[in-house]
């Protein structure tokens, strides 16, 4: 594990890192810089780097001084992955520390950072430091700057070298943004230095400019050039020579690295040339106020249509101040106050920008001509062209501009025009027979917001040619052109009469392409449509169906809406999303749904596509919910391959389950098959839609398709896309339209009309209940548990049998009761381990990842959880396993997962449960064995338990969980119990649950009653059923 | 190419080439975009010196021009002609004192109009006017005014190298009109001075300014070392690509005394178009 570090030094970006330290020796006090004990040498560092695309060389790694907060001659880990923190008794001081650092060139660094673009981890164990993600921030800052144009070039010294530099320009807002960077940039970043003895004092501000200026230049050049120099050495050739300095400029300013060369009296008269240029500007960069010009309206019952732009000065240190610029030719004693203290020439301000406005505006330079001008009056057409034109020209000029709301405000609604259509249809009826296609009688009308206009004022209105008119009292951006135009493709839509049911429904989610000047904003319907459209609104309220009589279980209230919701949408043909929270049952809304189509009497068969660790788990919950219901597991190498094999076979199921790999591999066999419905389990594996699983998924023919998944699909634009095309192709258009019409707006532009927009179209076909729905909660037990059933791997699979193997070989052998039950008991030890991980049973500490089916399902659940923010428990009986989900666990998600355990103090564990209960920003994970943290704490921060293996004692695993189902707990818990399918787990726990009333008396005494079964019935529950092998 | 066609072969008249010398931005019919610009060149024209005006055109336009240097009341060049050594020359107005200039502050105050658009970069058409009223005109008369020598042997003057430096001089001046009040006596700063009644200090490098306000700030080992602060919802403000571009360079107008072979717009429009558009992927997270 690293923690990698960026930070600045001089002029140049640093890569240094932490790991967690070797030994446990801690520094010399004497020595004032010793090395930093978490220090990452120059070959974990380099080869760390590698990961974020880095080529760096061992020997370019020197040492720097870190100064870190240093509490009793230790220095403080910047995250408890790397070390413990020690307790916060005394205030640490600053401590120099001895660090390995590697320089990276603008072009390094704007690669990695590239690459590490929302990213916490660069890959497992190799996490970021805040101070990476800051820069990647400044990264992005720095390319706004460059895609709105805000740079210029320049030339500048530095030990008697001259350079052609591209510089950015922070004008108004530009320098707020760059001080609020400044502001929360993380201290480690300018914590570097290459003296020993004194600490950085460098300010934020500074060290934020000087990247933002390093990265600019280079990308400036980058776009340029089109592709990074093939080597960072400069090809010493012939040196060109330059008829003049500023041929030899422009020249520079398009080379990688823009050396000048040539007299020193030239090159100086050069920037004293580019200075003379830049004057206009300069003016404005320092000034401390900022020219602000707010359009103000006719008074209420003025009738000459007179507008205003009045100027204004706003306080840059301070956004609520504003001077009338009236009052500040002759400032009163107050404003002389104001002014004074901002240390200004406020009339050469004033006049250097005024003077730049009058030519930008000849309204704006008629007021000049007046003295202690303070402002230009307008008629309607001339606040139209401020509106439109000089307000734009004016904020490109860097100037303030203060719009009335109805204009500005990105909603808008209340002074826009809309289209409201009534429809009529007759009523429901009963026996269905209706679709989409059926024709409607359309009517619309026009509106101002809630009001609503007749269709001869607003012609009226048009014939006036005005562009801003005032509707009842609203002032209306009014283009008559183009609302002639909008009201002819109205007249022509509803008298055509061949508006069906379908275009309707596209209207009412905002998917038809209608004039955007009188945009379709509503619809009143009665009749079927009418309901149509209610239920497509309000999923959660569909009027609920009958549970099937053979679905074997009950429904709580939620599911059973979710049930009637999925119907309904099968019914108009339209795909449905259920995102519900984990644990609230997605599997048998899903289970109850498939019954329902089966006795409907559609017998075709179901697909369930699912990550090939859960697999097992629908076979289980299938068998569990839907017994009646013939199932076909389509993986293992045995499967049915060959096409109209499989067809004959798949014919005959109501549900077929596969996994996502198989499905591009098979995908020959599984699309020979129209499918009653295509069902996607955690669909967010195809939320890259150009991976190979997310286009087979699309081409599979259903006449239904569903995609579950337990993370919030809505909250990611980036992902929506392929789901919603996997659900409703078309609906979300094509990928580029979509990527301009919504993922830039929202993701780049934060557009809310966008964000709305979106929600309109995709509402209502995902379904997302969370657990603290206030709508759920009460449907919910307080505490509910589920068995989570995993397959073991190839690997898991041999070690099992083999384990098997030897021990039905040597109880042939044995009578000797106690020898007999020392083997059973050690056995079942080497079983349970295998199950939980292969490197556990082999103490090899081999590498963890996609070895076991348990831990990546664990995986898997735990991302969902940390998705949302919750906390989790997580029991073991094994330390040594314990150890190993702490190590895979922060090495995944790059947090730090607590490990209690027997060998842990009392005060280290007082300390864990403190920061685990109390701290806001703790630890999410706490891994705890189950005999050291079984009883006593109170961990109700946790509201979701996991258990890992089993104690196969049920009072033992309900205390267990009660460190977190206890009083002081206000959320509903979730447990969860791992069950290896096929394995002795799954033997014992069924054997427990079928005589749950019996239990305690057999299992009471923990494992001790296996070792009574006879060899036989041992035999029976320790070897490993057919099928349940990866 | 051949060397007989070095100097020695060459008519006289035909002036040396000349690398890196100062190119008008006009490429073809008259000098001075803006009205004060034409009207120093009418008065060079009122001189009736013949073919030598269209002489020194071309010369302005192809380079021959070594440098200008503006003083106040001075001004001073050197062209490349036909003779291996370049001909100095020098250019004199009549300066008006400071006490005129003060009065004349007096009466501008009353209409921040003028001021403002002479800070702008513009000379109001009726400007000229307020200045004969105060009995000092900034642009020159022909014979009072003006006071002109060249070392070349032309018995003329003006002769075509002071045309040349005056054409070129005409660009200058549109784009800084306070080369003309320099050309009267005035520096930029000592008019503001007049106008405003502040002392206005030579502006500051924005560089210079970061550089004074940022007085060291120590690491405090607290907490937060660590951690990124707050940051405003609106960071990175609306990132669109501009409708035309290059609008910024664009506004500060001309560079002074231009020698590039290609024009520096010519040079940005392209590059900030490139750039703007490679932003806006790195921006996306393209890249």
């Amino acid at each position: 594990m690293i923690l990698l570090h960026l930070g600045v030094c001089n002029e140049e970006l640093f890569l240094w890192g932490e790991v967690p330290p070797v030994d446990h020796s801690m520094p010399d006090e004497e020595d004032s810089a010793s090395d930093l004990p978490y220090d990452a040498t120059a070959n974990v560092l380099v080869s760390a780097a590698a990961e974020g695309g880095l080529c760096l060389q061992v020997k370019r790694a020197i040492s720097l001084y870190v100064w870190l907060p240093t509490r009793d001659g230790i220095p403080l880990p910047s995250s408890p992955l790397i070390a413990d923190t020690p307790p916060k008794d005394t205030k640490p001081v600053l401590g120099s520390w001895h660090i390995t650092a590697v320089a990276l060139s603008a072009e390094e660094a704007f690669y990695f950072l590239a690459d590490c673009y929302g990213k916490e981890m660069l890959a497992p164990g190799i996490i970021l430091g805040s101070d990476i993600r800051f820069f990647r921030r400044v990264l992005r800052f720095t390319s706004a700057l460059v895609t709105r144009e805000r740079f210029l070039p320049d030339v500048c010294e530095r030990d008697g070298e001259f350079q052609a530099v591209w510089e950015p320009l922070f004008v108004g807002n530009d320098s707020n943004k760059l001080a609020a960077l400044a502001e929360a940039m993380p201290q480690v970043c300018r914590a570097l230095t290459n003296e020993k003895e004194t600490a950085p004092g460098e300010p934020s501000i500074a060290v934020v400019s000087k990247v933002t200026n390093m990265f600019l230049d280079y990308l400036v050049r980058l776009s340029w050039m089109e592709k990074r120099p093939t080597s960072t050495r400069s090809r010493k050739g012939r040196k060109k020579t330059f008829a003049s300095v500023h041929d030899q400029w422009i020249h520079a300013l398009r080379t990688w690295n823009g050396a000048m060369s040539g007299e020193t009296g030239e090159l100086e008269y050069l920037a004293g040339q580019i200075k003379a240029w830049r004057r206009s500007i300069s003016v404005s960069t320092g000034a401390p106020f900022r020219l602000t010009f707010r359009l103000e309206e006719p008074e209420e019952d003025d009738s000459t249509d007179q507008w205003y732009v009045r100027y204004l000065l706003n306080a840059a240190d301070d956004p609520s101040l504003f001077i009338e610029v009236e009052d500040a030719w002759d400032p009163g004693k107050q404003t002389k106050s104001i002014i004074a203290k901002r240390q200004t020439n406020i009339q050469e301000y004033l006049l250097t920008s005024l003077g730049h406005v009058s030519s930008l505006d000849p309204v704006l330079a008629e007021s000049l001509k007046r003295p202690r001008p303070g402002g230009a009056s307008l008629d309607t057409a001339g606040a139209y062209t401020f509106l439109t034109e000089t307000a734009w020209l004016l904020q490109q000029a860097g100037y303030n501009v203060q719009l009335p709301v109805w204009w500005s405000s990105s909603s808008g609604a209340r002074n826009k025009l809309s289209v409201r259509a009534s429809i009529s249809s007759p009523a429901m009826k009963s026996d269905g027979g209706l679709s989409l296609d059926e024709v409607v009688k359309f009517n619309w009308k026009v509106a101002l917001g809630d009001e609503k206009l007749s269709l001869q004022e607003l012609e009226t209105l048009a014939r006036m040619k005005m562009p801003l008119v005032k509707i009842r009292g609203q002032w209306v951006q009014f283009d008559a052109k183009a609302i002639q135009e909008a009201i002819d493709f109205w007249k022509k839509k509803s008298s055509n009469q061949s508006i069906t049911a379908r275009d309707v429904v596209h209207m009412a989610l905002g998917l038809a392409e209608t004039p955007e000047i009188l945009p379709f904003e509503g619809v009143e319907a009665t009749g079927w449509v009418g309901d149509l459209l209610q239920s497509l609104e309000h999923g959660a309220e569909i009027e609920k169906i009958p549970v099937p009589d053979q679905f074997e279980g009950t429904l709580r209230p939620y599911q059973s809406r979710g049930y009637a919701w999925l119907a309904f949408l099968q019914r108009w043909g339209f795909g449905a999303c259920l995102a519900d929270d984990m644990g609230l049952g997605k599997t048998p809304q899903t289970l109850v749904f498939i019954q329902h189509r089966w006795e409907a009497n559609d017998k075709r068969p179901v697909l369930v596509v699912c990550p090939t660790s859960v697999m097992g788990n629908w076979q289980k919950e299938a068998a569990h919910f839907t017994p009646s219901l013939p199932v076909l597991m389509h993986h293992g190498p045995r499967r049915v391959k060959e096409p109209e094999a499989f067809q004959e076979e798949a014919l005959r199921q109501a549900i077929v389950i596969t996994s996502f790999p198989l499905l591009y591999r098979d995908f020959e066999t599984l699309s020979q098959i129209n499918w009653a419905a295509v069902i996607l389990d955690e669909a967010q594996n195809i939320k890259n839609p150009k991976t190979k699983q997310a286009k087979a998924a699309r081409a599979l023919q259903s006449d239904f398709r569903v995609a579950l998944t337990g993370t919030p699909v809505e909250n990611n634009v980036g992902e929506l896309w392929s789901i919603m095309e996997f659900l409703n192709p078309g609906f979300l258009y094509s990928q580029a339209k979509f990527k301009r019409r919504f993922f830039v707006p929202i993701q780049v532009d934060r557009d809310m009309n966008a964000v709305e927009r979106l929600k309109k179209i995709t509402g209502p076909f995902i379904l997302r209940r969370l657990k603290t729905d206030k709508t759920i909660i009460d449907d919910l037990p307080e505490k509910q548990e589920t068995n989570v059933f995993t397959n073991l791997t190839k690997e898991q699979g041999s070690l099992y049998r083999a384990v098997v193997k030897e021990i039905s070989e040597s109880l042939e052998g044995t009578d000797d009761g106690i020898k007999r039950k020392g083997l059973i008991l050690a056995t079942l030890m080497k079983l349970k381990q295998i199950c939980n991980h292969p490197a556990q049973f082999l103490h090899d500490s081999s590498a963890i990842p996609g070895r076991s089916g348990k831990l990546t399902r664990l995986v898997e659940m735990l991302e969902e959880v940390y998705e949302v923010g919750d906390r989790v428990l997580i029991f073991t009986q094994f330390t040594e396993m314990g150890t190993m989900l702490q190590r895979h666990l922060q090495e995944t998600f790059g947090r730090e997962a607590l490990f209690l355990h027997g060998g842990v103090p009392k005060n280290r564990r007082d300390r864990m449960v403190e920061r685990f209960q109390e701290d806001e920003y703790g630890p999410l994970f706490f891994i705890l064995s189950l005999k050291a943290a079984g009883t006593g704490l109170n961990l109700t921060r946790a509201n979701h338990v996991f258990h890992y293996d089993r104690w196969w004692n049920p009072a033992v695993e309900n205390q267990a969980t009660d460190r977190a189902f206890r009083i002081g707990q206000t959320k509903h818990v979730q447990v969860y119990k791992f069950v290896c399918t096929g394995t002795i787990e799954e033997q014992i726990n069924e054997m427990i649950e079928q005589k749950q009333d019996v239990a305690d008396s057999i299992v009471g005494t923990g494992e001790q009653w296996i070792t009574e079964l006879s060899t036989r019935d041992l035999k029976k529950i320790i070897r490993l059923q057919k099928g349940t092998v990866k | 190419m051949p060397r007989y066609y070095d100097s020695y072969y060459f008519p006289p008249s035909q002036p040396l080439t000349v690398k890196g010398g100062i190119k008008a931005q006009s490429k073809r019919g008259r000098f001075g975009q803006t009205w004060w610009g034409r009207r120093w060149i009418d008065t060079l024209e009122s001189f009736s010196i013949g073919a030598r005006l269209g002489r020194g055109k071309s010369y302005a336009r192809s380079g021959q021009v070594l440098f200008i240097d503006i003083e106040k009341g001075e001004v001073h060049s050197a062209v490349q002609g036909s003779r291996r050594a370049p001909y100095g020359l020098e250019i004199k107005l009549r300066i008006y004192k400071r006490t005129d200039w003060k009065k004349l502050a007096e009466s501008l105050r009353q209409q921040p109009f003028y001021v403002a658009r002479l800070l702008s970069g513009e000379i109001p058409e009726d400007f000229e006017h307020i200045m004969k009223e105060h009995e000092m005109p900034l642009l020159p008369e022909p014979w009072n005014d003006l006071e002109m020598d060249c070392a070349c042997p032309d018995w003329s003057n003006p002769c075509k190298h002071i045309a040349a430096v005056i054409y070129l001089l005409a660009e200058e001046f549109d784009r800084d009109p306070f080369l003309l009040f320099e050309l009267r006596g005035i520096t930029r700063e000592e008019f503001l001075f007049d106008i405003t009644g502040t002392v206005v200090e030579a502006k500051k490098d924005a560089d210079e300014m970061e550089e004074t306000t940022h007085s060291a700030s120590p690491l405090t080992p607290d907490d937060h070392f660590w951690e990124e602060g707050p940051l405003p919802d609106d960071l990175y403000g609306v990132v669109r690509t501009p409708p035309a571009p290059a609008a910024l360079p664009k506004r500060l107008g001309k560079f002074p005394f231009w020698r590039a072979e290609e024009a520096l717009s010519d040079v940005l429009e392209p590059l900030y178009r490139k750039a703007s558009l490679r932003g806006a992927k790195v921006f996306q997270g393209e890249e």
